[in-house]
């Protein structure tokens, strides 16, 4: 063995595979993913609930592939945020995989992944950077009812880059595509970056896009699109080779907020 | 323990037959229908090796009762935890694992996924058989872990979610023959024990009130139709809270251990007096206490007695497997895996599940 061979790095691991899936959305989502490459995919929408098809998905993906647990690098998960319910069957199914084949696990934000799989579908379609400004704002969205969104912002530019400019959160879509339509609009510098909700864009969103669109001279734009699984296993790939990996113990989904019963203890602890 | 001696061939000898070593085979079990999240590993169905169970009572406490959404964060904390200090302390390995058994229901939904979704994840990386089992075939078979059961039997299930008397004709052959029209006993205490000011859960501070105390408010025993097996003890919570609002009208401090007595006496006359009856009527041949509620010295004692009166054997399981517990899941499942009644990975966490139809 090469002193290289011990080192870890890209070039002595040549094949990094990974198992990647997502339940954070209405779609079952799962892929396998090999130095991040999509090398194969399933996505189904037949039952909500996610928990009944998952193995079965999941060792049929792997079967048909050739592929067993000690042949993967480590197993990738959709953190969250989104359903809870939802999260916590990939997150559950992740740990548990993870420990029981001793592989590592890589966690990423559910929001990132929904927001980069868009970016590669626009650049898939042809939409150039270049014919939309220099650099757009890539702006995922999950619905969280009553208005709400989980949602985040990431700067995508023609060199490749990818940024992340907002955290996960939950918010408001009335007020977040409108405070995200003034503050493109008055971006300084290299002139208006274009700006691209994506995900989950239903009624609800599409209505509070359009009204946003009336106060600003920015472009506000949509692409209603499903949860990527080859994005969660990207996200994770970037991590796996920068030696980052989580504590398959301690990890646990990213619900953004507290539970009910929580916020209203700790609203009542402080006097509300 | 005969059951699992390998004498002369089989004649049901299968193709997918596994050789046992001879150790005998390890299921492990993992339970997750309420608040505690637990993992087993047993031998043979009986020979408990581990037994971890992780209470999440301190989390509930202060909201006055179990919170669903809190309860499944926290399975998910745990879950591999457990799962890997259940295999430490039984001294035993992963590849040594040789199927996994799991609750499938009933109990909170969300609860439940969790536990699911380890167990599959499990039974599929390590290629070993499934089984989803019903959590009260596990307290009843509970017993199983304590003593041989002689069939038919009477289980009596009293716990925080149920209060049911259960036939079995024979091993794994379930029949429901009552069950509670409202509360559940461990309900009824935890309400009661709200009136009486004690801290969540109060089932245990009503037993021992009630022990203690030198007087009783005799109060009304609700025995419904004369063949009913069933239960209702709405009108019991309801007889203790009007006692307790009557003496506040009067200015006087209402008698809180006289009542706990009643409370208790009336539950217990009710639940134990069904419990025999059924098992007269069915000619049982032993009477199987379970559940949580079956750690209640009032009933344990009770029970004793009249089982004694009528020469009819009688198994509790010592306290830490009537509570939840995954080393109970692993006992019924075990009737399954002897049966080679596997689940698919496709096995679906049910909310309302049928004791009956999962019978062997
Ligand atoms: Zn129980």
């Amino acid at each position: 063995m090469s002193t290289q061979d011990r080192t870890g790095n890209s070039e002595s691991n040549p094949n990094v595979t990974i198992l990647a899936f997502d339940t954070s959305t209405a779609a079952f989502a799962a892929a396998i993913v090999r130095d991040g490459v999509r090398l194969d995919a399933t996505i189904s929408f037949t039952e909500r609930n996610h928990s009944v098809k998952l193995l079965s998905e999941i060792k049929e993906l792997l079967g048909r592939n050739g592929l067993q647990g000690k042949d993967l690098d480590a197993i990738a998960v959709g953190q969250g945020p989104g359903s809870y319910t939802g999260v916590r069957i990939a997150v559950t199914a992740a740990k548990t995989l993870a420990w029981t084949w001793g592989k590592p696990l890589i966690g990423v934000s559910s929001l990132e992944a929904l927001a980069l799989g868009a970016w590669s579908e626009l650049r898939e379609n042809g939409t150039d950077v270049a014919e939309l400004g220099e650099r757009a704002w890539i702006v995922p969205l999950m619905d969280a009812r009553r208005g709400q969104v989980y949602t985040s912002r990431y700067l995508v530019d023609r060199t490749g880059s990818w940024e992340r400019a907002d955290g996960d959160g939950i918010r408001l879509i009335e007020d977040w595509s409108k405070q995200l339509g003034h503050q493109a609009a008055s971006a300084d510098g290299k002139g208006s970056p274009s700006v691209w909700f994506v995900g989950e864009i239903g009624a609800t969103q599409q209505t509070a896009i359009e009204q946003a669109q009336l106060e600003t001279d920015v472009r506000l734009r949509t692409l209603a699109c499903e949860m990527s699984a080859v994005a969660v296993g990207q996200l994770a790939g970037i991590r796996y080779r920068q030696g980052e990996r989580d504590d398959v113990h301690g990890f646990v989904p990213n619900y953004t907020q507290l539970a009910e019963a929580e916020a209203k203890l700790l609203a009542v602890s402080r006097g509300e | 323990m005969s059951e699992t001696t390998n004498t002369a061939a089989s004649p049901s000898d299968h193709i997918e037959n596994q050789e046992l070593p001879d150790s005998g085979y390890l299921l492990l079990a993992i339970e997750t229908s309420c608040d505690e999240t637990s993992v087993a590993v047993v031998r043979n169905g009986r020979e408990v090796l581990s037994n971890i169970i992780s209470s999440q009572i301190d989390t509930h406490r202060q909201f006055g009762g179990v919170v669903p959404e809190i309860a499944s964060r926290k399975h998910v904390e745990s879950m591999t935890l457990i799962i890997e200090e259940a295999l430490r302390e039984a001294q035993v390995e992963l590849p040594d694992i040789d199927g996994i058994a799991v609750t499938q229901g009933p109990g909170l939904i969300g609860a439940l996924l969790v536990g699911v979704v380890a167990a599959k994840s499990l039974a599929m990386a390590l290629d070993v058989p499934l089984i989803g089992t019903h959590h009260i075939a596990g307290h009843i078979y509970a017993n199983h872990l304590v003593g041989d059961i002689l069939y038919p039997a009477i289980a009596l299930v009293v716990s925080g979610g149920h209060t049911e008397i259960v036939l079995l004709e024979s091993e794994g052959k379930f029949r429901m023959i009552g069950r509670t029209r409202d509360d559940a006993v461990g309900e009824a205490y935890d309400k009661v024990a709200r009136a009486l000011r004690f801290p969540y859960p109060g089932g245990p501070y009503v037993d021992r009130l009630a022990q203690e105390a030198t007087e009783e408010v005799v109060l009304p025993r609700s025995w419904l139709e004369p063949d009913s097996y069933d239960f209702s003890f709405s009108g019991l919570k309801s007889a203790v809270l009007a006692e307790i609002n009557r003496s506040r009208m009067k200015g006087e401090t209402p008698e809180f251990s006289a009542l706990a007595r009643g409370f208790q006496q009336s539950v217990i006359d009710v639940v134990t007096g069904k419990a025999i009856k059924a098992a007269k009527e069915f000619g049982a041949r032993q009477m199987l206490l379970c559940g949580g509620v079956a750690a209640n010295k009032g009933l344990r004692t009770k029970l004793t007695e009249l089982c004694a009166e009528v020469g009819l054997p009688l198994l509790i399981p010592p306290n830490k497997l009537c509570t939840d517990n995954a080393a109970m899941i692993a006992a019924a499942a075990d009737m399954k895996w002897r049966r080679k009644q596997f689940s698919s990975l496709d096995l679906k966490a049910e909310a309302v599940m049928s004791l009956e139809e999962w019978s062997v």
